[in-house]
């Protein structure tokens, strides 16, 4: 196990609430049917900083990894198959 | 030789085991909590409108303050891992009481926050305070805000309970530089609990706000 750097740790700190900010100032902006789609991305970004940072994917093994990506690929493939059988509905 | 390299090659520490099994647990609460969140989808795309005027209804003073706790709180044990493993157990366990304390105040904001909701007869099934054709999908939206925000609370309270197990074996010499693994599922489960919450937040609070 390596420790990543007490810099690194803050850094990502820093970088969730700079998101976190933008993610709230961003809501009270009009963009035109945008503002999900900003607000997930920035969520999906805060998500990915936690798990390769915090949760430190970015040094585990292949192993721990792939056990990581496949509980998001069955989830996409859960929300990705099922959305295409909804949106053709409506 | 060649023997040696290939034990090397397929054996894992007990801390690898450990952090891979967590992970599979991990995957099946991803795929959890993805099912309500697929439901999410697919019900704020049959009633845009009804989340638009339900979402606007939220408590964003108190979600947005909890989010901020919650991203301080995985910096928290995230540094309580990597003080123990640099052998520093008295900052470990100061940085996990702190923890404990921001998972704590998470709890209180949210009750006090379903408190809110209930005053203002935002609970689905309690005199629900909309009328139609906005009532059935505001109704929606706030079950789904219901079960999510509590199947997170849930996880949160378990997550407490790790935690605060982990800091009494670390205060009995239990864990330290050479067995943090135990320690370190734990932060993986605390961080994944935080993930989810930084998806429920542009999700029930920041719906519609401009």
């Amino acid at each position: 196990m390596k420790a990543a750097s007490l810099r690194i740790y803050i850094g990502t700190w820093v970088a969730l609430m700079v998101l976190f900010a933008l993610t709230l100032a961003s809501s009270f902006v009009p963009l035109h049917g945008f503002n999900t789609a900003v607000n997930v991305a920035i969520a999906v970004a805060k998500a990915a900083l936690v798990a390769l940072i915090f949760m430190r994917l970015r040094t585990s093994t292949a192993l721990v990894r792939l056990a990581a990506v496949a509980g998001l690929a069955w989830l996409l493939i859960l929300i990705g198959l099922s959305l295409t059988d909804f949106l053709s509905r409506y | 030789m060649s023997t040696h390299a290939t034990a090397e090659a397929t054996e894992l520490d007990e801390g690898e085991t450990a952090t891979f099994g967590m992970w599979v647990f991990l995957a099946t609460e991803v795929l959890f909590f993805g099912v309500l969140f697929f439901a999410y989808v697919m019900t704020r795309l049959r009633y845009p409108e009804e989340f638009a005027s339900a979402g606007r209804h939220t408590d964003l003073t108190l979600g947005s303050i909890n989010t901020g706790v919650l991203l301080t709180s995985s910096l928290a044990i995230a540094l309580a891992v990597r003080s123990v493993s640099l052998g520093a157990a008295r900052a470990g366990a100061w940085l996990l009481v702190a923890t404990l304390a921001l998972g704590a105040v998470f709890l209180g904001l949210k009750s006090l926050e379903y408190w809110h909701d209930y005053t203002e007869h935002l609970v689905p099934w309690l005199d629900f305070a909309f009328a139609p054709p906005e009532r059935n999908g505001a109704k929606l939206f706030f079950y789904l805000y219901f079960v999510m925000t509590g199947a997170h609370a849930v996880h949160l309270i378990i997550g407490l309970s790790l935690v605060g197990f982990m800091l009494v074996r670390l205060w009995r010499g239990r864990i330290d530089a050479a067995s943090v693994a135990p320690l370190e599922v734990t932060a993986l489960y605390w961080h994944l609990v935080d993930i989810i919450w930084i998806f429920l937040y542009p999700l029930l609070y920041l719906v519609s706000r401009t």
